[in-house]
């Protein structure tokens, strides 16, 4: 009876010994992944900010701009892509929607970011853009991907339409949470006008029309929960102007926006939140199912050898039925006994 | 012998569980009926 339960334990000690490597390394990199109907929002705010009055074509400080990012996964076109790529995509239709304190829109610019639903890896499929102008990422854009490594990551910065690496700075903790800081600055660099401008009757074409362009700057930064990728706070310090043309008078540049935007408060305990309930379900793949199975495993196989080892014991009453111990031996055949010698 | 039936069978088990849940995989899901927003949020 031991040796057989000795046998079922071996059995389910390969079990969870094989089960531990292969949930870490082969279960975990295919069942991780974003899922594609993922809705999000986050709110930034700049208080105060500077902001062109198009009216006056002067710069106007106010107590407040919003930017209001919302996230929306399309399905549809997200296993479209898929099928084209062969593989499991994601595709995000993206708005930042920039709100002037009077709540009137400043400024919005749709995208569509379609990338790898494991990796995070761009895909260049499903009418990748930004404002409606065909783009071709590398690198990351808003998530970086699961397990986020202590190195520099190349970032895809939308309004100059072009990557550049994002560095690595540190660890730090953020609200009770181990994360890494990352910052990427963008240099004066020339940018397209947005489609939709905030004054009727001033369109890009006009503007491009008067000889004036429009330059922008930012630094970038973000908080990430290395375990999900996850960004639980950003915040940039970012600058437009207007340059040269006809638009501005005697002015060789004047100020569009100016501000260090940051994410609004009940925004950042929300997303901390989630990524914290999140990351427990990451690390129960990567870490707490791998390491209790191994352990488990290692402590069945103990308990196997221990009752097979008593099974072997001499004198040990166990053994299973086909393995009964060998009938006792004929007794031999008693000495004849010998007649009492008479004395 | 038996002792490595009982490993192969450990094996084969292990191997079929994981397998047979990374190939069921997660739910498509549908896409949020929530628009882009484009007025200032009160809370997330």
């Amino acid at each position: 009876m031991r040796r057989k339960a000795s046998l079922v334990l071996l059995a389910f000690a390969v079990f969870f010994a094989v089960l531990a490597p292969l949930l870490r390394w082969y279960a975990f990199p295919r069942l991780a992944k974003i899922p594609p109907d993922e809705y999000q929002t986050a709110v930034l705010e700049a208080k105060p900010a500077v902001l062109l009055d198009y009216g006056t074509m002067r710069p106007k400080k106010v107590p407040q701009v919003s930017i209001v990012q919302t996230l929306r996964g399309n399905v549809a076109a997200a296993k479209k892509a898929g099928k084209a790529a062969g593989r499991d995509v994601v595709v995000w239709d993206a708005l930042s929607y920039i709100a002037g304190p009077d709540g009137k829109m400043v400024s919005k610019i749709p995208e569509r970011y379609v990338f790898d639903a494991h990796s995070q890896d761009p895909v260049h499929q499903g009418g990748e853009h930004v404002d409606g102008d065909p783009v071709r990422r590398e690198g990351i854009e808003f998530k970086w991907p699961f397990l986020t490594e202590k190195r520099d990551y190349t970032y895809f910065d939308a309004q100059t339409r072009t990557s550049a690496p994002i560095h690595y700075k540190g660890t730090r903790t953020f609200r009770g949470l181990e994360v890494y800081y990352f910052e990427q600055t963008i240099p004066w660099t020339k940018v397209p006008l947005p489609k939709t401008m905030p004054v009727e009757g001033i369109t890009p074409e006009t503007v491009r029309k008067a000889g004036t362009t429009r330059w922008y700057t930012t630094k970038r930064m973000f908080w990430v929960e290395p375990t999900t990728g996850a960004p639980v706070n950003g915040e940039e310090i970012h600058r437009e102007e207007l340059r040269g043309g006809t638009l501005l008078g005697d002015r060789d540049k004047v100020t569009v926006f100016s501000g260090h935007v940051k994410m609004r408060e009940d925004y950042i305990a929300h997303t901390v939140k989630l990524v914290k309930s999140q990351r427990q379900l990451v690390l129960l793949l990567t870490t707490y199912l791998p390491w209790g199975f191994l352990a488990l495993g290692t402590g069945l196989l103990a308990l196997s050898l221990v009752l097979e080892a008593r099974g072997r014991r001499p004198g040990s009453d166990t053994g299973t039925p086909d393995e009964a111990p060998a009938p006792p031996p004929a007794p031999a055949p008693a000495p004849p006994v010998a007649p009492a010698s008479p004395v | 012998m038996r002792a490595l039936a009982a490993a192969a069978i450990g094996l084969a088990a292990a191997f079929a569980l994981v397998l047979t849940v990374t190939a069921l995989g997660a739910p498509g899901g549908k896409t949020s009926p929530k628009p882009l927003l484009t007025t200032v949020p009160e809370h997330p």
